[in-house]
């Protein structure tokens, strides 16, 4: 297993201002031992990638609650992998519809979770991309 | 199978008795703190006939795509039974940005209507007066100007205007519009000149503020909505009085926009504590000589946050019991979320079932019969006094912050956050039941059809944008954007500039652009585009 | 055959933002191996202004370190910003939110912005800091702006690191300057009050005049005499005249070598006295059951044989 922390990257693209949702899922990943790197609401695909690179995630996790989250997504990862980091791992999370899911894996989306997703889903899928440990008991969920 | 309590408390956190009893409401005075039905302090309703007299209004929320397509969506809506429409804009119209934004196109009428220009507004509501038919508009930035401006173009008198719409930006910046979309001063002001505005030039406009419902939604118990909207009221009531209006002069003309959630007593006893809070802030802080001031109306949409995604069909039960919450609480108008709510736009079949459910609450359960039925029910009455105290406690700390510092600093929003997590929490220990989540999960649950609209109409509405903006008199627009520029540099009301601008064709994005231009913010919040104009200063 | 290192070290200094940025994620986690790129890396540096920035949570420290970022950027400067939160105690994990008040600077390539938690350090600076800025230093960079929350009770500070210290304080926090903890008032070259607008601004940019004059009474006519900067940083007021301290101290510096060498032959000296207690401190946070030597003075201090003060000095004496 790989040492240090898992870093993770949450944000929002476009003009998505549902980020309650993300804010919750941030205080549960701290709560799992993740540093969470939050980049809150209306961020460009150019202003994602950046943060990739600087903070050297080693996921990046985004929310949508608009119906748009196929282009945006396409977009991201289009961008990524021009700047060389199309190897980080990139999970979707909010409404995203079980018909696209598909469509995003494959663009490459690693991980998708839509409504109804258990935290415990979303920490196995980082320790698994990650390789990295999360803090005693989390898999397990909050206690 | 037998089912166990999970949970004594309220969804808010209130904890229960198992048993009220006159005990619990010895200190109250009928006369002092309840009153009949439409008489001060107004707890058990505004009106005395309450339903009887007017029924509430049933509103149904329609928007998508272009205007030709939400004008059909409403034509469906009013054939349906729904007596009032309620309007929402795409995020970019609500955030006052044109559709053709290099980096956000793609969201041009997507959860909503896109109207960037007066000209679409005139497409949308094509053949209806806007002096004669009540259109509710869920948007807040330029919405207000963009009616007004059309009612000049058409030469109707603003002065007659009906309709209403959400002025309160304070609430966008809380609900995640964040400082580079409403920064919380300017936001303010704004909100402010509205109101000014309107009272004088539209006197039968409403005026929903606050817009608590997406407060809740974004994090507040019961408690805070009313903690949070009184000290957007307070504010804002104060900082009109400055400008020389009175109260009655105000608050007639306003509504407040209010969430129903899903624990039934302790919305109830919300808006029972709501309507004596702000009768007594009216009288005793603010002097109002005027009923209609005292008397608060309140538009209420039944919480989309309480609905669920597994086994969806489950929340015509929690809507229902939502929509029951906001009558038995006397409101004065009710949207019922759809039961798809949580998945994606409304589809026809379950707007339909969102109407038939009020209508069903109306005519057969005999809801509406009497005024306050659950008045003088000991757990009601000491539940209202309960959280008319939390209430009054949490406004305490964050005026004691001052409310613009709070909303600016984070501090807010960190409670915000606080509250959902502990929700999250609970629901993790099992704490909270929310069933098809944590509990009676389904085994497998198919996702209702998604709503999907043709986009060819919404690709002709952006072509006839670019070639309108293309098209227009340059000429008799740059003045009217330069005058809008040196009264907004100076800080005066700017909506008569607004309204001018947008009357010669100036777009959203450009109208609200140049605000900020005027207010050392960038033109493009999202920094991408720059205005096209040349500004002088004043 | 170039070793590893020398590869890192040698793409830093190319520019190569992402093995920078890898770097100093080995550098985070404790990966010894990157001594040898660090050994290069500090050897070209030296460049780079370090400024502080410092103060209790909730004073504006993101915001100014934003609007700071867009006056240096209005001169064309290459700003790098290390962001640093702390971490749960319980937990390890941290939501490191100060880029998101730095957001607008996202696209722009002339700005770095790394957050990083403190991963256990108590004094709001994490321990790999300090190398975190080797690296950035190593890209060229003219200004690296390192934010942390509170000079605290710990050993390993931002003075060691900050060429320029400014320390933020806001009038919510009452009339007394908050923080005053021994050394605080020694160690800002410029002091913030942030959000003037607050009604008790007058009486907070009072109380720290009075201390700070206090202070600087013992000093010479050459010495930096700190100066107050009252600021709104949401509303973007006082910023001009905070850049103009910040690069006037800079200057002081460059001007006044002499001063400046001692300062940093001080600063250093701390810095290796901290870096070499905090290696000690790691090599025995973990001292494992069965070590016995350790047990054996365990079980004599519980049984009140030796007192532990002694038995550590017994103990340290036998490791040389």
């Amino acid at each position: 297993m790989a040492h240090g922390k898992i870093r993770c990257l949450l944000g929002m693209l476009g003009t998505d201002v549902h980020s309650k949702g993300i804010r919750t899922l941030a205080q549960l990943l701290r709560d799992a031992g993740v540093e969470v790197i939050y980049l809150g609401e209306h961020n460009s695909a150019e202003g994602f990638v950046n943060a990739i690179i600087a903070e050297d995630a080693d996921v990046a996790g985004l929310s949508f609650s608009s119906a748009t989250y196929v282009h945006y997504t396409r977009g991201l990862l289009e961008k990524m992998r021009a700047a060389g980091v199309g190897d980080v791992p990139v999970m979707l999370g909010g409404l995203i519809h079980a018909e696209d899911e598909p469509t995003l894996r494959e663009m490459g989306v690693r991980g998708i979770f839509g409504p109804g997703t258990d935290l415990r889903q979303i920490l196995r899928f980082l320790a698994e991309v990650t390789g990295k440990p999360l803090a005693q008991g989390a898999a397990h969920g909050p206690g | 199978m037998s089912v166990q309590l999970s949970r004594t408390a309220t969804w808010s956190g209130i904890e229960t008795a198992a048993a009220y009893g006159p005990g619990d409401a010895a200190g109250l005075d009928y006369a002092r703190d309840l009153g009949d039905p439409g008489q001060y302090p107004y707890t058990r309703g505004s009106y005395s006939q309450m339903y009887r007299s007017r029924m509430w209004t049933l509103r149904n929320i329609v928007g998508y795509g272009s205007p030709e397509d939400t004008r059909e969506g409403i034509d469906t809506a009013l054939a349906m039974g729904s007596a009032g429409i309620n309007v929402v804009l795409d995020t970019l119209t609500q955030e006052a940005i044109d559709p053709d934004h290099p980096a956000l196109w793609a969201d041009a009428g997507q959860e909503g209507c896109s109207l960037p220009t007066v000209h679409a507004l005139e497409v949308l509501l094509r053949g209806i007066d806007v002096t004669q038919t009540d259109v509710a508009w869920h948007s807040t930035m330029m919405i207000y100007p963009m009616v007004v401006a059309l009612a000049t173009r058409q030469g109707r008198d603003v002065s007659k205007l009906q309709g209403s719409h959400m002025p309160d930006h304070l609430q966008l910046r809380l609900g995640g519009w964040g400082e580079g979309i409403v920064p919380a001063a300017l936001g303010h002001r704004t909100t402010v000149d509205c109101l000014e505005y309107s009272v004088k030039h539209s006197p039968r406009w409403a005026l929903g503020c606050p817009q608590a419902y997406d407060m809740r939604e974004r994090g507040l118990s019961a408690a805070g909505e009313i903690a949070v909207g009184m000290a957007i009221i307070e504010l804002t009531f104060q900082d009109l009085i400055a400008r020389g209006l009175h109260v009655d002069q105000i608050a007639p003309s306003m509504a407040w926009v209010s969430a129903a959630d899903i624990d039934l007593f302790e919305e109830v006893a919300k808006f029972r504590a709501l309507r004596r809070i702000w009768a007594r802030t009216m009288k005793e802080r603010f002097n109002s000589q005027d009923p209609r001031s005292q008397r608060l109306r309140v538009a209420c949409h039944t919480s989309g946050r309480a609905l669920v995604y597994p086994q969806p069909l489950n929340n015509l039960c929690r809507a229902t019991m939502q929509t029951l919450a906001a009558i038995l609480g006397g409101v004065q108008s009710v949207e019922t979320c759809t039961y798809d709510e949580p998945v994606c736009i409304p589809t026809e079949e379950a707007r339909e079932l969102a109407i038939r459910t009020q209508q069903i609450l109306a005519h057969e359960i005999g809801v509406a019969r009497t005024a306050d039925p659950l008045g003088g029910s000991y757990y009601i009455e000491s539940l209202t006094h309960r959280v008319e105290a939390d209430a009054l406690a949490m406004k305490a700390k964050i005026e004691q912050i001052g409310l613009v510092k709070a909303i600016e600093d984070g501090t807010l929003e960190s409670w915000m956050d606080a509250y959902n997590y502990d929700i999250e929490r609970e629901l993790d220990r099992q704490q909270r039941i929310k069933v098809g989540i944590n509990k009676f999960v389904p085994g497998k649950t198919t996702p209702p059809r998604r709503f999907t609209f043709d986009p060819a109409r919404m690709q002709s509405h952006l072509q006839r944008f670019k070639e309108h903006k293309a098209g227009r008199d340059r000429a008799a627009l740059a003045p009217r954007i330069d005058a809008l520029y040196r009264v907004a540099r100076r800080r005066e009301n700017s909506h008569q500039a607004m309204i001018d601008a947008l009357v010669a064709d100036a777009t959203i994005g450009e109208v609200w652009g140049t605000v900020r231009a005027a207010n050392d913010l960038p033109y493009d919040p999202f920094r991408t585009v720059q205005s096209p104009f040349t500004y002088t200063s004043p | 055959m170039q070793s590893p290192g020398d590869a890192a070290a040698e793409a830093v200094l190319r520019g190569d933002l992402r093995a920078a940025s890898r770097l100093i994620s080995r550098i985070e986690s404790g990966d010894d191996s990157v001594c040898a790129a660090l050994q290069l890396l500090y050897a070209k540096g030296g460049a780079a202004s370090v400024i502080g920035i410092t103060g209790p949570p909730g004073a504006g420290k993101s915001t100014l370190t934003d609007q700071l970022i867009a006056r240096y950027r209005a001169q064309g400067l290459r700003i790098a910003v290390l962001a640093v939160d702390p971490s749960s105690v319980r937990t390890g994990g941290a939501i490191l939110g100060d880029r998101l008040r730095m957001g607008r600077h996202n696209t722009d390539s002339g700005v770095f912005i790394r957050s990083m938690a403190a991963r256990g350090q108590l004094g709001g600076l994490s321990a790999a800091t300090g190398d975190a800025l080797v690296v950035l230093d190593a890209l060229r960079f003219d200004r690296i702006l390192v934010e942390t929350v509170g000079v605290g009770q710990g050993e390993i500070d931002i003075v060691t690191h900050a060429d320029t210290v400014i320390i933020v304080q806001t009038p919510l926090g009452g009339d007394t300057v908050q923080a005053m903890k021994a050394g605080l008032l020694e160690t800002g070259d410029v002091w913030v009050v942030n959000k003037v607008d607050a009604p008790a601004a007058d009486r907070t940019v009072t109380a720290l005049r009075e201390s700070l004059e206090f202070r600087c009474r013992g000093l010479g006519p050459q010495q930096w005499r700190p100066p107050i900067v009252k600021t709104q940083a949401v509303r973007g007021e006082g910023i001009e005249t905070l850049w103009e301290s910040v690069e006037a101290h800079r200057i002081h510096l460059l001007a006044h070598p002499e001063e400046r060498e001692t300062q940093r032959r001080q600063r250093t000296r701390v810095l290796l006295i901290e870096r070499i207690a905090e290696a000690l401190r790691g090599r025995y946070r973990t001292v494992r059951e069965g070590n016995e030597p350790f047990e054996r003075m365990l079980d004599e201090v519980l049984a009140r044989h030796s007192d532990p003060r002694t038995a550590v000095a017994r103990w340290l004496r036998q490791q040389e």
